[in-house]
């Protein structure tokens, strides 16, 4: 098994439990807020947990387009001399989406549509997202000794399996 | 940064290509999306102006498949070129695990490549990287240009930290997939070692290395002595570019890419194999990397490196239902009218092309202003000849931006620029946005 040290080198590691508490997070939010569905994505682009109702398209490009939007309005803050937006919010016809900046390293994103309205769904966001931040917190400052449950280690040949399965798929 | 997600158990790595402006990184990334099985790839997402010049970024998701119970998939980006987005650029490089710096091999292009670079390095040390950890590989693109430079002449230019380096052709799709193993597999060696790819120990020193960002500024812990790198550098330098003996085939002529008052080199005679502008054949030898890269990483010698051919045991690319590749990617020959005539002018495009439809390109939505596929490879190629330079397409503001027309005052200009930079960024949100809806 690869040692916890090494997956927390320069790398974001979500165990089970971590990410049990994540989504109980998210679906409370959902039932208060009565919105469709709640993500959680990391800064670079990355899904960690999403709630609530499935979306049709790719979620792997909407994360990366939330956190690409959210990169660019923070580059904007930063010009405008302010140190971030923490929400960002996208209105729709339909649908609208907000972000919302957790901590550091995470994205808080929403899809919500007429079933409820943007004050509500606001409200509940930051208080989920100061919850969520918590949990991340508490995970990124937590004694490597104790952060590896068993069932969450990454295997030791992973690297190996790896390489044979880039030759299959080239 | 990579995650690893046991809840879902699934590991993710960004990969981004970088490089000068139209030096091929979307192409790379469209070559990708159409010669990946169908399983392992999702939709290609651009943010593109009309004259298909990335904006923000290109997206691209690959699945792996499942490793040793963990399901594996690179996002793969690419940035926008030019010089006047690269407010856009380093924010597309944020938590990068894995660059290809993708080299346009003209003379003519030299400058770019090197400034192109140099932005590489300043925008990684903004994140607490640099390139003499970061896993990279190089890609001499456009090899088969009539005034490439001689591999050994790219090498001391861009590979100061004697990064694995790739010959490609990516609008022939030669090269491509090899460049993209050869980082993929870095990239996860990685994250067995808890160290980033270790830089190149192999006797060629860093001369133009950066100073390294203070330790613990991202908690990455660099360690000296991996196993297997040295061997993996030391055995790599020069070896995979030299030309196969016998092989040199003369190109079409070509107009030069050399600018007026350049120095013209004379047509350097590439070594590449004769199938190579008409189908999607393996590579020569000298197109692969290092022979002792796969050893290192446990990976058979496959000078291929890419070819849909069956393989024995499981075939993960079983059913997919992609058809051979078509000699030349003839198979895109009947797309065209992409000319941005249904956008509003100066506008730009999102683009996500889906597996199925990456070779039957949906009609444009000309309607609203998007157009939801994006021209192939060969089809952006032929608009876009790799004979011809786009300077004239560049906007005057990039030279503004720039500061290469320098008649308004510093303070003016900055003011102007950080408008600009504005601009670009709302453009960018706005279009990130109209895709997610």
């Amino acid at each position: 098994m690869i040692s916890d040290q090494n997956l927390r080198n320069d790398r974001l590691v979500f165990y089970t439990r971590d990410v049990q508490k994540i989504e109980g997070e998210l679906d409370g939010f959902l039932e208060l807020s009565g919105a469709r569905s709640a993500f959680l994505i990391d800064k670079e682009g990355h899904m960690v947990t999403r709630r609530g109702e499935t979306v049709q398209n790719s979620l792997e490009a909407i994360s990366a387009l939330i956190a690409g939007s959210f990169a660019a309005t923070r580059e904007m803050a930063r010009l405008l001399g302010e140190a971030q937006f923490s929400t960002l919010f996208h209105q729709g016809q339909r649908d609208s989406i907000q972000v919302t900046l957790v901590g550091e390293r995470a994205l808080f994103a929403t899809v919500f549509d007429g079933r409820t309205n943007l004050g509500l769904v606001r409200y509940y966001a930051t208080e989920t997202a100061s919850h969520l931040s918590e949990i991340l917190n508490e995970m990124l400052t937590r004694p490597v000794s104790e952060s590896a449950p068993p069932g969450d280690q990454l295997s030791s040949d992973y690297s190996q399996s790896a390489a044979a399965a880039l030759d299959k798929l080239f | 940064m990579v995650q690893i997600n046991f809840a879902q158990k699934q590991v993710n790595a960004k990969i981004v290509y970088y490089g000068p402006g139209m030096s091929g990184k979307t192409t790379n990334l469209e070559v990708v999306h159409q010669r990946a099985p169908s399983p392992n790839r999702g939709d290609l997402t651009s943010i593109s102006t009309d004259g298909d010049r990335t904006l923000f970024f290109d997206f691209m998701p690959l699945d792996l498949g499942t490793v040793a119970g963990m399901r594996t998939c690179f996002q793969i980006y690419t940035v926008p070129g030019q010089v006047y987005y690269n407010s856009t650029r380093k924010l597309v490089l944020q938590g990068v695990d894995g660059v290809v710096f993708v080299a346009d091999s003209s003379a003519a292009m030299v400058q770019e490549n090197l400034e192109s670079l140099k932005n590489l390095e300043q925008n990684l040390n903004e994140y607490g990287k640099s390139l003499a950890s970061l896993p990279h590989i190089i890609q001499f693109n456009k090899r088969d240009l009539p005034d490439a430079l001689p591999v050994e002449e790219l090498q001391k230019l861009l590979n100061a930290h004697n990064a694995p380096c790739i010959e490609a052709i990516a609008n022939t799709g030669q090269g491509v997939f090899p460049t993209l193993k050869a980082l993929a597999s870095r990239v996860l060696e990685t994250i067995h070692t808890g160290a980033r790819g270790a830089p190149g120990t192999g006797g060629t020193a860093a001369p133009a290395a950066p100073a390294m960002p203070p330790a613990g500024q991202t908690g990455f812990t660099q360690r000296a002595g991996q196993p297997g790198a040295p061997a993996t550098r030391t055995s790599h330098a020069p070896a995979p570019s030299a030309p196969t003996p016998g092989a040199p085939q003369p190109r079409p002529a070509m107009p030069s890419h050399a600018q007026p008052g350049q120095t013209q080199r004379a047509p350097l005679q590439v070594a590449a194999d004769a199938t190579g502008r008409t189908g999607f054949h393996p590579p020569p030898q000298q197109h692969t990397i290092s022979m002792a890269h796969g050893p290192a990483t446990g990976m058979p010698a496959n000078p291929m490196g890419m070819g849909h051919a069956p393989k024995t045991g499981p075939q993960i690319m079983h059913g997919h239902g992609m058809p051979p590749a078509p000699s030349g990617m003839g198979g895109h020959g009947g797309h065209g009218g992409h000319s941005g005539t249904g956008h509003p002018a100066g506008g730009s495009s999102i683009q996500m092309m889906r597996p199925h439809e990456a070779k039957a390109p949906s009609p444009s939505l000309s309607a609203t202003g998007f157009n939801r596929s994006r021209p192939p490879a060969p089809a952006r190629a032929a608009a876009r000849p790799t004979t011809h330079r786009p300077t004239a397409k560049r906007p005057t503001a990039q030279r503004v931006a720039t500061g290469t027309t320098s008649a308004e005052s510093g303070k003016k200009k900055s003011a102007r620029t950080m408008m600009l930079v504005i601009v670009a960024l709302v453009a960018g949100a706005v279009m990130a946005f109209a895709v997610l809806t």
